[in-house]
């Protein structure tokens, strides 16, 4: 009779085990059904992007998945109409506000960094991962998957993902007391087989635009990069280390990528001389934060969609190695 | 984790609370290990913002338990404790000083300690003050290091990194990233105002 308790308790052990374990395993299983989902999909549609201050502004996007190659549009609706181009080898930022068109080099990065960690519990151990529930955006039912950071050193998220394929159709990035900082909020979106690649050209006329274009010549991966930063938030591993020419430098700028598998952290490092500049201290666009400082006669700015306090810890550890 | 206590813990860094709060702060620091965990990160914080991330241990930290330990004897006399207690006492604001520090391992990862030295990393680093340094010592809660020292960037090379960051952002944040890149046109001037706005620490919610 003792035994047979004992083997009832250990079932029914096992089985809160294995009840713990199937929602945490399903709300990852919906995390990487949305990462693929955002790159793999075909879709175009309007979204209100939430900035800093409050103010929504109505964007348009277009995504196309040909082939395994992957292009983009977003254009801005609203206020001076900017539009980013992603699409063959290059891309492409029209700033009408300036006149200006900037172009870079597409890099080829997906291997690198756009995949979450294969471990579980390496994401976990930064972050909870949970589903919460059912919803309805853009007249499509969907899922709400929530995942808090467990430090102040990076920010969190609430996505609310298609039923049928996964793609975040509304999310919401939140500091570390959750209120929200920025929002994406779609209002229509249609996922079709296919879309045209016409439909992925820039609508912006950029006749007598500056086009600031970097010197010819491809991102080093590998080069003699020895700068790195020695302090990080846990879980951020340096994903990149590049250099190359970059639009609007004049020197070649050093790049590293540092990721926790969601939030992502760049440094940029060039020469002091640069011709443009870049001012000391914090600046953001929405939820993406940058702090730049002067290192060992070299500007750094580091930025990521990450709290100030990350880029700037980052920033002020780089050592030249 | 409350509020009411995040504010709590804020204050005790910034040598805000009274003697007798900031020992039943410590007291509870003592059995209240999310709350010990929340004053370490909340001091690494601090350290970060104000470029102090040479020094990995907690100073403010140890200084803050120590004086809200020796601020608390009022209170504690009055209560007959035994020898062992008393002995105890003293060891008890290095014992949470220590647990305090270990916190600090799981929230940031030193990559190369020896890059510790001073000097080696930020060249802005400030020098760390004294609970008794008669000097007001500015706040250790973030929005207030980072309204200082905000300034505004030229916004093109600015945006040109955020292209390029966009690259290497996951699947998670991309469309962010690229909205951001489109989403802030507006004008110079009206950048500026926004640039130099605080940070939405202590704004609420969009919704």
């Amino acid at each position: 009779m003792r035994t047979a308790r004992a083997v009832a308790a250990q079932g029914l052990l096992l089985l809160s085990f294995v009840g713990a374990q199937a929602p945490a395993q399903e709300a990852r299983d919906w995390l990487e059904r949305m990462n693929g989902a955002v790159e793999e999909l075909n879709y175009r549609g309007t979204f209100v992007h939430v900035l800093l201050d409050g103010t929504p502004e109505t964007l348009e996007i277009v995504h196309r998945n040909a082939n395994g190659e992957s292009g983009e549009r977003i254009l801005s609706l609203d206020g001076a109409g900017r539009e980013i181009v992603r699409q063959g080898d290059r891309v492409q930022g029209i700033l009408p506000d300036q006149r200006i068109v900037l172009l870079e080099s597409r890099r080829d990065v997906s291997p690198l960094v756009a995949r979450l960690p294969t471990s579980s519990e390496e994401l976990e151990s930064h972050y909870e991962i949970r589903m919460r529930g059912n919803a309805r955006v853009a007249d499509r039912a969907v899922r709400v998957l929530e995942i808090k950071p467990r430090d102040e050193f990076r920010y969190g998220y609430t996505l609310w993902l298609d039923e049928v394929t996964a793609m975040p159709l509304r999310s919401q990035l939140t500091d570390e007391r959750g209120r929200v900082v920025e929002q994406i909020h779609f209002t229509a979106i249609e996922i079709p087989a296919d879309i045209p690649a016409t439909d992925l050209e820039a609508t912006i006329d950029t006749a007598g635009f500056t086009t600031l274009r970097a010197p010819e010549s491809s991102p080093s991966a590998g080069a003699n990069i020895s700068w790195r930063a020695v302090v990080v938030p846990g879980g951020f591993k340096l994903s990149v280390a590049t250099q190359s020419q970059m639009a609007g430098s004049d020197t070649p700028v050093e790049h590293l990528v540092y990721s926790d598998g969601l939030a992502t952290v760049s440094v940029f490092i060039e020469a002091r001389e640069t011709k443009a500049d870049v001012g000391e201290g914090f600046s953001n666009f929405g939820s993406t934060n940058a702090f730049s400082l002067t290192l060992r006669g070299r500007k750094v700015t580091a930025m990521g969609e990450v709290p100030p306090q990350t880029v700037r810890t980052i920033a002020t550890s780089l050592v030249d190695e | 984790m409350t509020e009411q206590i995040n504010d709590q813990i804020s204050a005790f860094i910034d040598n805000e609370l009274s003697a007798d709060e900031s020992a039943l702060l410590v007291r509870r620091f003592e059995r209240d290990s999310e709350a010990r965990a929340r004053a370490m990160r909340y001091t690494l914080i601090g350290a970060a913002m104000r470029g102090e991330l040479l020094d990995p241990h907690p100073t403010i930290l140890r200084q803050r338990v120590a004086a809200a330990l020796a601020g608390a004897a009022p209170i504690s006399a009055r209560v007959r404790t035994r020898w062992s207690e008393r002995f105890a006492r003293p060891l008890l604001g290095l014992g949470i000083a220590a647990a305090v520090a270990i916190v600090a391992v799981g929230a940031l990862r030193v990559l190369n300690e020896a890059s510790f030295a001073p000097g080696a990393v930020a060249t802005n680093a400030a020098p760390l003050q004294t609970a008794n340094d008669p000097t007001p010592q500015p706040s250790y809660v973030v929005p207030q290091e980072v309204d200082e020292t905000r300034v505004v960037t030229p916004p093109t090379l600015l945006t040109n990194y955020l292209i390029v960051h966009g690259e290497y952002a996951s699947g998670l944040t991309r469309t962010t990233v690229n909205s951001n890149v489109v989403g802030t046109a507006v004008e110079s001037s009206e950048r500026e105002t926004a640039a130099a706005k605080p940070l939405p620490v202590g704004q609420e919610g969009l919704e």
